[in-house]
């Protein structure tokens, strides 16, 4: 019962630091309520005894969504939300895109065949050893391929953003 | 009592740093420029983000606290022994840089701003080399438990199994409390205070108080991590932990007293160029001792 109301009051903040995403003009404010929004779903992995996955998730998110934070303010024209900008566009669209996306997470979420409830949840420290199994065993090629994907990302943009030299 | 040892030693904290910059011993010296603060009129700025200027200084003291729940004092004397706790150290950590920026946005004051960006500017350049150098302190423990760490380094010391993990972690640290010479987020003298600057009275106080635990905290991960934690003769377990962190901090001070305030570029060079290298090498290096012992 607990862990329900847990869950269910981080997820209920999760949710709620999203509207704030878009409901203020600053972008700061902006991207620190996103990263409270994920934070609260490190909450939610935490409330579910996965712990490895809520502290992982937690800390990534301070980072990188304070990163973002620094490229929202060189990037926006308005940082401070001073002159009542507005942060939406094409509002028909999104809407239509954004009950769509609802819609189909939700069937995934009923439809998808989720296998048994696990009764028994391993203890933390069993967690930790067996993702790192899954990630250097079954998924290692998934990772090391994504690994090696975001890095040539990486290096493109630095190298499309730095100016030639004539 | 761990939240006791955690408040004496943020206040011996206080105590050696007005040593190291004033060059005054005082052990009443915090309680009495502590209270003047508390005395003095605590004004807010102008057009703050008042949501963002008044939580800053209790997220400090918060990620400090956190951080601190998971490192041991002594076998059975901590908070929480999480299986995850050298991972939760980093996640703790983290928020300091939120609060940070935070604290430098909230007030709407050009010093704060230019303060707070330039941390979180500097943040893959010291958070790198806390991350990695504790892989390999992982690596060697086989595990992520802060108690498991301190009884893997029953025969040798971290800071003697590898040294140059050591040498990182304790530069980053200093870099993650904004100590001299990386004190670049508060900069005295060029920023007038930085992310202080617009604080004044009682929340400078809380600011003030989170910043001495977290010196206190890093200290303490230094010990659990590097210094064999509790480890060592005579002396109860948790005296040898405290005796090692004051000891920790104490030379964290001193070093700042001594070395001019580094430029942010050559901060975010040095970190980029050289530190995460180094810190990988250090994680081959403790593989392969690993493997060769196995």
């Amino acid at each position: 019962m607990a862990q329900a109301v847990f869950t269910g009051s981080f997820g209920v903040a999760a949710i709620w630091f999203g509207v704030v995403v878009f409901r203020t003009s600053s972008m700061v404010r902006s991207a620190l309520a996103l990263l409270f929004s994920q934070a609260a779903i490190g909450g939610m992995f935490l409330a579910m005894e996965t712990e490895f996955l809520g502290v992982l998730q937690i800390m990534m998110m301070a980072t990188e969504m304070a990163i973002m934070a620094i490229f929202m303010v060189m990037y926006m024209m308005d940082p401070g939300g001073l002159s009542e900008m507005d942060m939406t566009h094409q509002k028909r669209a999104s809407l239509a895109a954004g009950v769509l996306g609802a819609f189909g997470a939700l069937a995934v979420a009923l439809l998808a065949g989720w296998g048994p409830v696990e009764v028994q949840v391993p203890a933390a420290t069993a967690q930790v050893h067996d993702l790192g199994i899954e990630i250097m065993e079954r998924s290692m090629l998934i990772f090391e391929t994504t690994g090696v994907t975001i890095l040539t990302a990486m290096i493109a943009a630095t190298a499309i953003a730095i100016q030639r030299r004539h | 009592m761990i939240f006791l040892v955690l408040a004496a030693g943020a206040y011996f904290v206080a105590v050696l740093e007005r040593w190291a910059t004033k060059g005054r011993f005082s052990l009443k010296g915090p309680v009495v420029s502590g209270l003047a603060l508390l005395g003095r009129e605590s004004l807010v700025p102008r057009k703050l983000d008042r949501i963002f200027f008044e939580a800053a200084p209790p997220l400090v003291l918060v990620s400090a606290v956190l951080a601190a729940a998971v490192l041991p004092l002594a076998p059975g004397l901590v908070v929480a022994d999480l299986a995850t706790g050298a991972l939760f150290v980093n996640a703790a950590l983290a928020y300091v840089m939120v609060a940070l920026l935070m604290a430098g946005w909230g007030p709407d004051g050009a010093y704060a701003m230019v303060a707070g960006f330039r941390f979180l500017g500097q943040l893959v350049a010291y958070s790198m080399l806390i991350v990695m150098p504790i892989t390999a302190v992982a690596m060697r423990a086989e595990s992520l438990v802060t108690t498991v760490v301190v009884t893997s380094q029953a025969t040798l010391w971290n800071a003697a199994y590898q040294p140059l993990g050591f040498v990182l972690y304790f530069l980053a640290a200093m870099a993650v409390a904004f100590l001299p010479p990386f004190d670049l987020p508060v900069a005295p003298g060029e920023l007038a205070g930085g992310v202080e600057a617009e604080y004044t009275g009682w929340r400078l106080a809380a600011m003030r108080l989170g910043r001495a635990t977290l010196v206190f905290t890093l200290a303490l991960s230094v010990t659990v991590f590097y210094l064999g934690g509790w480890l060592g003769p005579v002396l109860p377990p948790w005296a040898w932990t405290v005796l090692k962190t004051l000891v920790v901090t104490a030379v964290m001070l001193w070093l700042g007293r001594y070395v001019p305030r580094l430029r942010e570029a050559d901060v975010l060079a040095w970190g980029w160029k050289y530190g995460i290298p180094l810190a990988l090498l250090n994680i081959f290096y403790v593989g392969v001792v690993l493997l060769g012992a196995a």
